[in-house]
């Protein structure tokens, strides 16, 4: 296991970019801070920069003016980053997929390393799809 | 005028098409002058809706916001059962009812929670949370979802409240009710909240009136506006229960006002409990063949205020047009009027206190000014300085301090 | 509220609306030509302190559509205005000298469909990215526009 890997082991720092979403898996990912999930016991938490971050969690679609926005980010954000794609309007675009102003789904905008589908995703399903990342990325 | 500096909020914001990214001016502390821009979050689903037949808007207008996922499907069926003049079962009426009732208890709770942490309290944050939950299982109980609840449909519900159901909400709300009635006390009782709230973000009924603005931040204002009473739908007028207002129009008013509408609300889904006992279970939808063409106008009172929705029908199976309004659309400019002239640590929760679905502010980015390069602060500086204020208003009433300042987002 | 007095003596007032009709339960819809708008809106407005709703704009057959729709909250009823601009030239006075909070939906019809607010105090790009094409309007009806 190199060190990059290391990294990634304990304590992950998370940054969370809406970039055109309806609220719902916002509202569930801050859930997760709350006590009933409370992510905070595994050092995972919250942060205000993407500059300090280990893991981006984009929601909601990319719309056309959100879209440099989003690069802009992923350009700021220290590497390697792990950008999970919550929700299924980063994966495919979901119910706006037909919409004028969609940018095209988030892996056509940048680099993504999980996808956790629903609308939204129980919290439950946000930490299994974590955990289930984390792990596939111990075993390379 | 000494230097100007900006302070940026934003730029996203989740409700349909009112993301925005607010800069205010300030000069030293005191903020002279805002200013936004919208836009990051049009989806453009007024024209999605044109192109769905009128069952499916349902599922596409449940997702213009997360938090009012049945207010604005309740004001759509207001408008679109108007069209051929459907009379739903009494049973669906209070199913409808409930379900958007209990949405008013978890979208207060959230709000109740946020304001909380803006100010420093993060012990009410989670407090507040920790209550919500139970409210969103009976949510998925009762729907099958957390949110997106997908029970409307035209002419009546897709889902009923069984007896069953109906027994565990009700041990739901009481456990509800004494927590709401704790918190109530918990911060109608504090004299930093006092110190903190009382006088600032001042509106008065003539700005409210200019803005059009709507819901808990007009009622806080004095004005006495509630659709579910003016303009009654669903089952609000078989319910015995009052509109809740206050005169002074600050934000501990709008925060007095949004703590006694819980109350109310949870009495509210008691007596559509009881009076469902009444009704034939299953008995909940009638059919509708086809919607004539015609203009449909229906509205709603959401958590946040009046949801509008307009729908024109030519007499095909899906809208010509269908215009929506969600409250924060004219709730979100009164901003102008409460922030200029306060200070930056205000009007963190000057624009939290109407609600505009804050939880997007743990969104805000640091934003760069590339052609004046001016000073910008970033969101959780700004939460900082907001925080910092309470805490020294606690140290001047001597109280102990609980914040936890390295919490942040 | 009786209505049909309420109708009479509106159109009393204003001689010159082309139609008033109930289009639902509590719901009136007045039909009136672009030049008697501000003179509605502030008597409906400032005058009976009715609360601003909402525009809605449409692309129809005869033109560009434009509803502006108010509540007066002490009845329940939702009063609208419909006028109708011609589609060669979209342009109507701004109503933010009567109506603040206006402002937001006037700029966001210039963005969809192209209606032009005369003597707006921020007629900015509302909602489109900044690379969005000059000339695009979603709202606007397909078929028409390639006619042009």
């Amino acid at each position: 296991m190199g060190f990059k890997d290391f990294c990634f082991k304990k304590s992950l720092w998370v940054f969370h970019l809406s970039a055109g979403s309806c609220n719902n898996c916002d509202i569930e990912i801050l859930d997760l801070l709350t006590p009933r999930y409370d992510i905070e016991r595994f050092g995972m938490k919250l942060i205000g920069s993407v500059r300090h971050a280990d893991v981006l969690l984009v929601t909601g679609i990319v719309t056309n003016k959100t879209k440099p926005r989003v690069l802009e980010i992923y350009e700021q954000a220290p590497k390697p980053i792990v950008v999970i794609a919550i929700g299924a309007c980063p994966c495919t675009g979901g119910i706006f997929a037909s919409s004028y102003n969609f940018a095209g789904p988030l892996d056509k905008v940048i680099p993504v390393n999980a996808y956790i589908p629903g609308c939204p995703p129980k919290p439950e399903a946000m930490l299994s799809g974590v955990v289930t990342l984390l792990k596939a990325m111990g075993k390379k | 005028m000494g230097k100007k500096t900006i302070v940026p909020i934003g730029p996203y914001h989740p409700l349909l098409e009112e993301p925005e990214f607010f800069k205010l001016y300030c000069d030293g502390e005191t903020v002279v002058d805002m200013e936004w821009e919208t836009g990051y979050n049009h989806r453009g689903i007024e024209k999605i809706c044109e192109s769905k037949t009128f069952e499916q808007v349902f599922y596409v207008v449940e997702r213009i916001c997360g938090i009012c996922s049945t207010s604005h499907p309740f004001a759509y069926a207001n408008a679109v059962e108007s069209i051929p003049g459907v009379d739903i079962p009494v049973r669906a009426k209070l199913v409808r009812s409930i379900v958007g009732e209990l949405e008013r208890v978890h979208s207060h709770l959230l709000w109740v929670g946020l304001a909380g942490h803006f100010l420093g309290y993060n012990t009410v944050f989670m407090w507040a949370w920790k209550y919500r939950e139970p409210v969103l299982d009976m949510f998925e109980i009762i729907t099958g979802n957390r949110n997106n609840y997908a029970m409307f449909t035209i002419g009546g519900v897709r889902r009923d409240v069984d007896a069953d159901k109906a027994a565990k909400l009700l041990q739901v709300l009481d456990d509800v009710k004494k927590k709401t009635n704790m918190l109530i006390g918990a911060v109608m009782d504090d004299p930093v909240f006092h110190a903190r709230l009382k006088g600032v973000g001042v509106l008065t009924p003539k700005d409210i009136h200019d803005f059009g603005a709507v819901g808990p931040t007009a009622r806080a204002s004095g004005v006495d506006i509630d659709i579910r009473r003016d303009d009654p739908y669903a089952a609000y007028e078989m319910l015995n229960w009052k509109v809740i207002t206050a005169k002074e129009g600050d934000i501990f008013a709008k925060a007095e006002v949004r703590l006694l509408e819980l109350l109310e609300s949870i009495s509210m889904i008691q007596q559509c409990l009881e009076l469902l006992k009444k009704e034939k279970e299953g008995d909940i939808k009638v059919k509708v063949k086809d919607i004539p063409p015609g203009i449909g106008i229906g509205h709603a009172e959401a958590p946040r205020g009046e949801v509008f929705h307009f729908v024109k029908s030519d007499g095909s199976n899906s809208p010509v047009r269908h215009k929506i309004r969600a409250p924060s659309y004219t709730n979100i400019p009164t901003f102008r009027k409460s922030c200029i002239g306060g200070t930056i640590s205000d009007a963190a929760i000057a624009t939290a206190a109407v609600d505009p679905c804050y939880c997007c502010t743990e969104r805000m980015t640091q934003v760069y000014d590339y052609n004046t390069r001016k000073r910008i602060l970033n969101a959780a500086e700004l939460i900082k300085l907001s925080q910092k204020k309470t805490q020294d208003i606690r140290d001047k009433l001597n109280l102990s301090s609980s914040t936890d300042q390295t919490w942040k987002v | 509220m009786n209505i049909e007095k309420y109708i009479e003596e509106f159109k009393e007032k204003f001689p010159d609306i082309i139609k008033a009709e109930v289009v639902n339960k509590k719901r009136l819809m007045v039909y009136i030509p672009k030049s008697l708008l501000k003179d509605i809106t502030d008597y409906w407005f400032t005058g009976l302190q009715y609360r601003y709703i909402i525009v809605s704009a449409m692309d129809s057959k005869d033109g560009f559509e434009l509803i502006y729709h108010f509540s007066d909250d002490r009845t329940g009823w939702v009063m609208s205005l419909n006028l109708m601009l011609s589609h060669d030239n979209p342009e109507i006075e701004s109503m933010t000298s009567i109506v603040y909070g206006i402002e937001w939906i006037e700029r966001e019809i210039m963005d969809i469909l192209g209606v032009k607010f005369i003597d707006h105090p921020k007629p900015n790009r509302f909602l489109f990215a900044e690379d969005w094409p000059e000339n695009e309007y979603p709202y606007r009806r397909k078929i028409r526009q390639e006619d042009r």
